[in-house]
């Protein structure tokens, strides 16, 4: 029905194709930038590219064990941080979803709350608590203060608002109890908003940064933005290992994008509005 | 709302209920609450606490930095929320009319950056805002300008960190922009076509009213998470020159840092929740009214 001409159609591809690059430019400069020498990531004049493309950054860094290391551990706190979420949130869900029962109410409202408290006003007084509990330099500090999220829960609660009701009732008529509803009928379907929120939960924990840095001292226990803003500070002039580093550090979140953009970008439709 | 549920099922649900409740009390209802009492009393780490009233508010309140950071919060988002929405807006417009081919990669790679951390962001435009080796001397330099250095004047510290955040915020706005745009029937524009309405016309009878409330979110949600941000100044000027990169949360935060006594800084991040947070509730309030159903 649209009668544009050739002309504006090529217009609008092009500068489609040009904003996708402006975007990704900064991304590709470091991945590039790790490939240099070390006085040539700022050499002036600016150069795009490397006069020799140099493997060193990329396998200094990896030979780091400490980087190496750090990566592993913050990998397997955000998968270990992700699937709680997703175990503790979508139980809720589905409790305020479908079951009926006393101070229902007061329990929504209590938990809908906390959404509204700032991360900042919470913060040292979390500190705080965590010292209290004994739970400084421990993976619990980083993974169990961020698991319950009421965010979460709220947009998992609203995808389970609309699987209809006769898919439950008759295994209710069967006498299925209300957990194995959840886990034998609900989780299956879940999984395209388990993607959404689990990939949120993920880049939440591999990208936090004030938090670590707070309550980690142990080396061993090191988050990956910890470790590149300490690289920073303190070897400032191996610049072409810090892009190296950077890069590396973006890849496994990257990846995982990718695998999964096809969700995650409908997500942005499944959500509406929000 | 429930009819088919003719039983309750109080055990299930409070067991089910259980995590949650425990991690979130335990993590942010005790905090928060303790954060009430902190901000009464001469609280410090290594004395014992005494009363003191409202004298942390006022303290605060008072306080012509911080004063001066909520300034800096309000120019900042300023800066980075209309800029992104008006290029989202327009970006949005041109993905939805080129092939679905290209689109998909075009959506791709604007979604990329919103899934870089700030501090790999931040890192990346340090070394872009270098004065001598960096890339926007060089664009500079190409038009036969002075280098400037970006992070370390006044006038430009601030803009130079909103543009990473730009950069961060796209991709996401520009798609829940393209999403808006999707709902409006098509059949809109081809009755606009029939009467001989321009492009120009169709954008401003038809898509912007039709985007109303999208953008009227974007705009809010937006406003409250820059007037929060503070990792990107934390990492690239550390709130300098003069404070002018001091963002509000920054100013606590740098509070909880350097001081003996955080009474004021937790009045301070008391009296920003007030407003942020009663923005976000009430913006809660209006789409789960409308929208709960088809959310």
């Amino acid at each position: 029905m649209r009668n544009r001409g050739l002309l504006t159609r090529a217009v609008l591809a092009v500068v489609g194709a040009a904003v996708a690059v402006v975007a990704l430019f900064p991304l590709l400069w470091v991945v590039i930038a790790g490939f240099k020498g070390k006085t040539e990531v700022l050499a002036t004049p600016f150069k795009f590219f490397p006069k020799q493309w140099l493997v060193e950054n990329y396998t200094d860094i990896l030979g780091d064990p400490l980087f190496r290391k750090t990566m592993l551990v913050t990998f397997g706190g955000a998968i270990l941080f992700a699937v709680l979420a997703l175990f503790v949130n979508a139980s809720a869900a589905y409790v305020f979803a479908r079951l009926e029962f006393r101070f229902k109410r007061i329990l929504w409202v209590y938990v809908i709350m906390t959404m509204f408290i700032p991360g900042m006003a919470i913060l040292l007084t979390s500190f705080i608590v965590v010292n209290k509990l004994g739970m400084l330099d421990t993976l619990a500090v980083l993974v169990l203060p961020g698991v319950a999220s009421a965010g979460s829960m709220f947009f998992i609660r609203q995808f389970y608002l609309n699987i209809p009701l006769a898919l439950e009732e008759a295994a209710l008529i069967d006498g299925a109890g209300r957990f194995r509803i959840f886990t034998g009928i609900f989780v299956p379907m879940s999984f395209p908003v388990f993607v959404i929120v689990g990939i949120g939960a993920y880049l939440g924990y591999w990208n936090s940064f004030v938090w670590p840095t707070m309550t980690i001292t142990n080396p061993n226990l090191f988050q990956i933005m910890q470790y590149l803003y300490n690289f920073r500070s303190e070897r400032s002039s191996e610049m072409g290992m810090l892009m190296a580093g950077s890069a590396l550090a973006a890849a496994p979140t990257l990846v995982l994008f990718l695998v999964f953009q096809k969700y995650i970008i409908s997500g942005i439709k499944i959500s509406g509005l929000k | 709302m429930f009819k088919k549920n003719f039983r309750q099922d109080n055990a299930t649900a409070y067991t089910m209920l259980l995590p949650i409740l425990v991690l979130l009390t335990v993590f942010v209802v005790i905090p928060f609450v303790y954060a009430i009492r902190v901000s009464f009393y001469n609280w410090s780490f290594y004395q014992d606490s005494t009363f003191v009233g409202f004298r942390n508010f006022y303290l605060v309140l008072t306080d012509r930095l911080f004063g001066k950071s909520v300034w800096i919060g309000i120019k900042f988002a300023l800066m980075v929320v209309p800029t992104t929405l008006i290029l989202a807006f327009l970006f949005a417009n041109v993905v939805k009319n080129i092939s679905p081919k290209l689109s998909g990669f075009v959506k791709t790679s604007i979604y990329i950056p919103t899934i870089i951390s700030g501090i790999v962001a931040s890192v990346i435009f340090v070394f872009i805002y270098d004065y001598t080796g960096g890339l926007a001397n060089y664009v500079l330099g190409l038009f036969g300008q002075e280098p400037k250095a970006w992070l370390a004047e006044v006038g430009s510290a601030l803009p130079s960190i909103a543009a990473p955040a730009v950069w961060l915020g796209f991709g996401l706005t520009a798609l829940i922009m393209l999403a808006g745009l999707h709902d409006i029937p098509e059949s809109y524009y081809e009755a606009a076509d029939l009467e001989g309405a321009g492009a120009f016309q169709k954008m401003w009878y038809i898509t912007i009213p039709l985007m109303r409330n999208v953008i009227l979110y974007l705009l809010v949600t937006g406003f409250t998470a820059q007037i929060s941000q503070y990792e990107l100044s934390l990492v690239m000027t550390n709130g300098g020159p003069l404070n002018e990169t001091t963002t509000p949360n920054l100013y606590i935060f740098l509070h909880f840092r350097n001081d003996v006594m955080v009474g004021n800084s937790i009045a301070a991040s008391l009296l920003l929740f007030v407003v942020l947070g009663g923005i976000s509730a009430i913006i809660f309030r209006v789409l789960n009214s409308e929208k709960a159903v088809d959310g």
